[in-house]
Parts: structure tokens; sequence; C-alpha cells
């Protein structure tokens, strides 16, 4: 039975795995690369509705697109446990041996197995999220009106719109339209209230949740005069914690990497 | 070597899963329609472009709107659900709306529900469909206003319970006053079977989905027949939809149901490779590019707004007097009426598959659009007076 199960963990490790897990997620990306191209319609939902009621929804239903999402998770699971199995085995190698250079030089040649699994903290992260993740979709606000938080008694007011417009003389069909738009937000939880600036790609955090920007208007000073607003994405999500440990993971095996070619041995040539 | 007949024997596999999924998904995606039903025999998932219902039980429906939000649909007398906001559930069938689309409203008479219309942003001169006119004449049906400064005390004494909506910045203050909203656009340009569907997306807020299923029917029907007379034609005419305005250049994507319809009709669409929003903004370089070999040119203008004849269409915007369709081919304009024809959707699939083959529609009278002359009337009889 042990020896059952060491065959199997080999096998499960082996690289021969890796090679062909990895021949066949870049074939089912470029089969998604098809299926994707003209249909987000079907994909966008899944950033807010979750995984699973993505799954029992929009994935089921149109398995022809969707299919190859379904597959990737089971590859990239794949991939997860073949990497586990592989860096597990060589680390549990690594410690049985005692080589010259005592701790240090151990940390050094664990480094790239520190970063694979980093890679499998990130995946984890990002099902976490896919999995857990609360969203209130498409939260408008307009100046002056606030929307409340689930559960959590804060408030959140939007104050002003603040958007940056192109006044460059370069592109001529950019001339006064939105190029940053920002919006300045009143986050009060009762007992206190600070003013946060919400941008694109600047997420305000509060009580726990994430607000995105997502849409605003107008977004432009010309054109079609509409009332000013912002869409938000308002997110609750646990993977966050979990994928930055793995980034944090990742970014220390990376160190140990560059510090073992760099100055290790360097200095042991 | 046997490490190799080991890989090939994983890939072989994986392979034979894949094969499996995609059969799967052939096979599912086929049944998806009928399988999954609720008593009625309705899908419990229906996915209509951006838009989308989700059957949960016989006493709850899911909606998501053009924005992305959900909405839950509760019998009238139905308790409360917990597990949503408020301003998320819509009581139905609902008995009264405001509507700001002509394409909404259009749809309302599709599904036969016009008599529970109380708002409109479009005043009484501005209508063309009889029933709004006598609705308005009446007081039963309000204008609320412009829809860029809706009056909202109007509106609340309406007292409508739902609000169909092309304006999200409205919602905010449409949850204080506890009216439900749903938006009916979305940020991609509607596909032609998002817009022959989108009477099914409303339906379930009025109890109307037999209703809806038939007007479905009768547009699928018209366009099989589009499909069979213009299976076999000859000539596939180059097509372009949109216009050039002051500063800017709009068009239909190739997304839209009007590039899809004219691809359908065996004719060329010349923004079919533009994605993305309806009237899209593109460069004018490549709205005159792709109007070099086009043969027909339909504009968003009508006549009220300067689209009586090519020779005025080119006064307006010189910058387009020497595209195709101006120079040799054929303009057309749409009628007043026709933004508010939606609920003839197929006569107005078959009016633009006319325009495309004359060929195989012998006689057709056009009812929806015009086709502009070279010059005015009234202009050539001046312009042969001054000869004179």
């Amino acid at each position: 039975m042990t020896r059952l199960l060491s065959i199997f963990w080999h096998k499960l490790g082996s690289i021969n795995l890796t090679v062909a897990l990895c021949l066949l997620l870049t074939a089912d990306l470029v089969w998604g690369y098809f299926c994707l191209n003209r249909r987000t319609a079907l994909f966008t939902p899944l950033n807010d509705m979750g995984l699973i009621a993505w799954m029992q929804t929009y994935g089921i239903n149109n398995l022809l697109f969707t299919g190859w999402f379904f597959l990737l998770l089971t590859l990239l699971t794949l991939l997860s446990v073949n990497t586990f199995a592989c860096t597990t085995s060589r680390v549990v190698q690594l410690l049985r041996a005692k080589g010259p250079g005592g701790g240090r030089r151990l940390a050094l040649k664990l480094a790239p197995h520190i970063m694979h699994y980093g890679l499998i903290v990130i995946l984890a992260g990002y099902l976490c999220s896919y999995l857990f993740t609360e969203v209130l979709t498409s939260s408008t606000l307009a100046p002056g009106t606030h929307l409340s938080l689930p559960g959590a008694g804060g408030q959140v007011s939007l104050l002003a719109f603040e958007p940056e417009y192109y006044q460059g003389q370069r592109l001529a069909f950019w001339k006064d339209e939105v190029i940053s738009p920002k919006a300045r937000l009143l986050l009060s939880d009762g007992a206190s209230q600070r003013e946060e600036m919400l941008s694109c790609n600047r997420p305000v955090r509060f009580q726990g949740y994430s607000f995105h920007l997502i849409d605003f208007a107008p977004k432009s000073l010309g054109g079609m005069k509409m009332k000013t607003r912002i869409d938000l994405n308002i997110r609750k999500d646990p993977g966050v914690g979990l994928y930055l440990a793995g980034m944090a993971l990742f970014s220390l095996g990376l160190f140990f990497y560059v510090y073992d070619w760099i100055v290790y041995r360097e200095a042991h040539k | 070597m046997q490490s190799n007949t080991t890989m090939y024997r994983l890939a072989g596999g994986l392979l034979t899963l894949i094969t499996l999924i995609t059969l799967c998904g052939c096979n599912s995606d086929s049944q998806s329609g009928t399988e999954k039903t609720t008593g009625e025999e309705r899908p419990a998932f229906l996915q209509i472009g951006e838009f989308a219902i989700n059957r949960i039980s016989p006493d709850r429906t899911e909606v998501r709107d053009g924005a992305g939000r959900t909405l839950v649909l509760i019998p009238r007398k139905a308790p409360m659900p917990a597990d949503c906001a408020p301003n998320q559930v819509v009581r139905v069938p609902v008995q009264r709306v405001v509507a700001y689309g002509d394409f909404d409203i259009a749809t309302l008479r599709a599904l036969g529900v016009q008599e529970t219309l109380v708002g409109v942003t479009r005043s009484k001169e501005h209508w063309y469909v009889p029933e709004i006119k006598r609705g308005m004449e009446a007081g039963r049906i309000v204008y609320l206003g412009d829809a860029s400064s809706i009056d909202f005390e109007r509106l609340n004494q309406q007292q409508p319970e739902l609000v169909l909506t092309w304006d999200p910045s409205i919602i905010p203050l449409l949850d204080d006053l506890h009216i439900a909203t749903v938006v009916t656009t979305t940020p991609q340009a509607m596909c032609l079977t998002a817009r022959m569907r989108f009477v099914q997306f409303l339906a379930p807020f009025f109890h109307k989905e037999k209703e809806a299923d038939a007007f479905f029917a009768r547009i699928d029907a018209s366009l099989r027949d589009i499909r069979a007379r213009t299976a076999g034609v000859a000539h596939q005419p180059k097509v372009m939809w949109g216009d050039v305005y002051e500063k800017r250049v709009m068009v239909e994507p190739g997304n839209a149901w009007v590039g899809e319809l004219v691809g359908l009709a065996q004719s060329d669409y010349q923004f079919e490779d533009v994605f993305g929003t309806s009237c899209i903004e593109i460069t004018v370089e490549r709205f005159l590019y792709s109007g070099q070999d086009a043969d027909i040119f339909f504009t968003y203008r009508t006549g009220s707004m300067g689209a009586t004849s090519k020779a005025a269409l080119a006064k307006l915007n010189p910058l387009i007097k020497d595209i195709g369709p101006l120079q040799r081919g054929r303009v057309y304009a749409p009628l007043p009426h026709y933004s508010q024809s939606g609920d003839k959707l197929d006569e107005i699939l078959t009016e633009i598959s006319a325009i495309l083959h004359p060929e195989v529609y012998p006689d057709y009278q056009l009812h929806y659009f015009v086709e502009l002359p070279d010059t005015d009337p009234i202009a050539a009889k001046e312009a042969s007076h001054d000869r004179i």
C-alpha cells in the first residue's frame, strides 16, 4: 500500500505531467481566446456573482463557449497538485541531505521551491476570491447621495466628481475628454468621518470593503449632457489576503534566488 | 522511452477529457432551452445579451439588468425577502411604469401592457403612437420633462412601481423614493438576438411570458424568411450605418443588431470590425475610408434633422460628399416614427432586407425609411429657376 502511494505520489509530481499540463493549458487558452472574442457578456458576471453561481447559470448553459474555462480550472488544479507534489518531494530531499553551508545555504537552495509554493498560494487566493467574494454590483452614486454598507453600519457619500480632462494639443479627438476620473468620497462609520479620493486604478478600502470605480458620467466636457454619477463595484474579498501572502512568498523566493545567483555563487566561484 | 509512453498516455487521457467536455457542451447547450423548467415549459436561466433571467422558484425570479444590477421579482403579496436590499425587489406584475426609451415603450406594446405606462420623457407632439397620444390627452400618461431634466416631483406623483431608463444617475434618487429602476441599455450594443429577445427580458415583470414568446417567434419567422429570400442573391452590397456630426463621427458597430442583420442578409457591413457600444464614435478618416466603396448609407438623421437629400447631407457635412453612397449609391434616412416602432421589429428587419436586396422584394413599399433623392425638390427647382 505504501509502495503504491509512493508510486502515485511520484507520478503526481512527474515533470512529464508538468510538460503535458503546460501544453494542454496552452491549447486550452487558445481555445479560450476564440471563445472570449466578442463574448465578454458571458464572462463579465463571473466578477460579481461568484464562481459557483456563474457555473450553474452562464457556465452550464453555454458549454460550447465556457467549456474551455471549466477545463482551465481542471488543468490549473492538476498543475497545482503536480507542483505541490514535485516541490514537496524536492524539499524533503533537500531537508534530508545535510550539505555544506548550513541553514543559509539551505534557504538559498529552497528559493525556487518557495516560489512554487507562492504560486500555489496565489492560485488558491484567486479561487477563494471567485468562491467567497461578496459583491454589491453597480451601486450608483450621484453628488450628495449616499449608500449604506450591509451589516457594517458604514455610509459612503459622493462629495464631488473631479475628473481631469485632456487639454493637450497632440490628440485633437481627446480634447476635453476625461482622462482621469476622480471621485471624492466621504466615508463615515457613525463615530468618525474621512475623505478619500477614488479613481480607476485606486480603489478605496473601508470597513473590510473595497470600492472600485467601474463607470462614470459625464465622460467629456462637450457632447451629450449627462448627469454626474459614478458606478461602483463594492467587494468584500477574503482572497486578497491569501494572494498577497502568495505574492510575498513568491517575492521572498525570488529574492533568495537572485541573492544565490548574484552574491553567493559569484563569491564562491 | 517509458517516460515518453507515460507522457503520451497522460496527454491522450486529457485530450479525451477535452473531447468529452466539448461534446457535453454541444449537447447541453442545445438542451438548455427546455431541460430546466419551473413548472411551466420555460428555461430556468435565460441570457439575453448582457441581460439575464434566472427563475429561482415560482415565487422568485432574479434578473440582471443592463448595468449588471440584480433585481428580485416576487409576487405582489409575497413577504419581503430577507436576503436582498428593498431597492432590489420588484413586485410583479408591475402595474405602473415610467419609461425613458422608445424601444422600452415599444416593448411594452409588444407585450400588450401599454396601459401600465404612466410617464414618458418626450412631449406629446413628438409621439407617433396613437395610444400614447391618447393617454397623454386623457392625462393618464404624463410628460415628465426631458430625460436630462426630469421633474421628479411629478414622477413621484405618478406613483410608478418601475422606471425603465438608460440613465443610471437617477437610481440613487429613485431608491430614496422607493421606486425600482431597471437600466435597459447595455455597455455593448445589443446584438440581433438580444434585440429580438429583449421582450423576454421585460416579460417576467408583467407575467407576459407567453406574449413575449409569441413576439419572438414572429420576429424569428421574419428572419428565417429574410435568410431564405437572400440566400441566392448575386450581389452583396456594402453598407454603412451612422453619421458625421459637427465634432464627432458615430456609427453602429459590427456587433450591433443592424451590423448582424446586414451580414445575415447577404451584404457586407463596412464597420463589421468595430466592436462596442451602440452609436460608437470612430475617426472621420475611418468613416471616409469605409465610405469609398460603400453602396448604401443609412443615416441617423431624420428629415427634420436635415437629411432631406444627398445634396443636403453633403452640404451639412462637406467631408462626406465624396463617399460612394452619396456619389453613386443609395442613402436612406429613418422616418420620424421609425424609432418608436420597435414592436414592429419584424417589419423593420424585412424593410432593411428589402432595401439591401430590392431584386428579391419586388414592389416593396418603404414604411420606416425613405430613400433620399439627389437634390431637394425645392432646391432643384430654385437652381433651375436661377439658370433660367
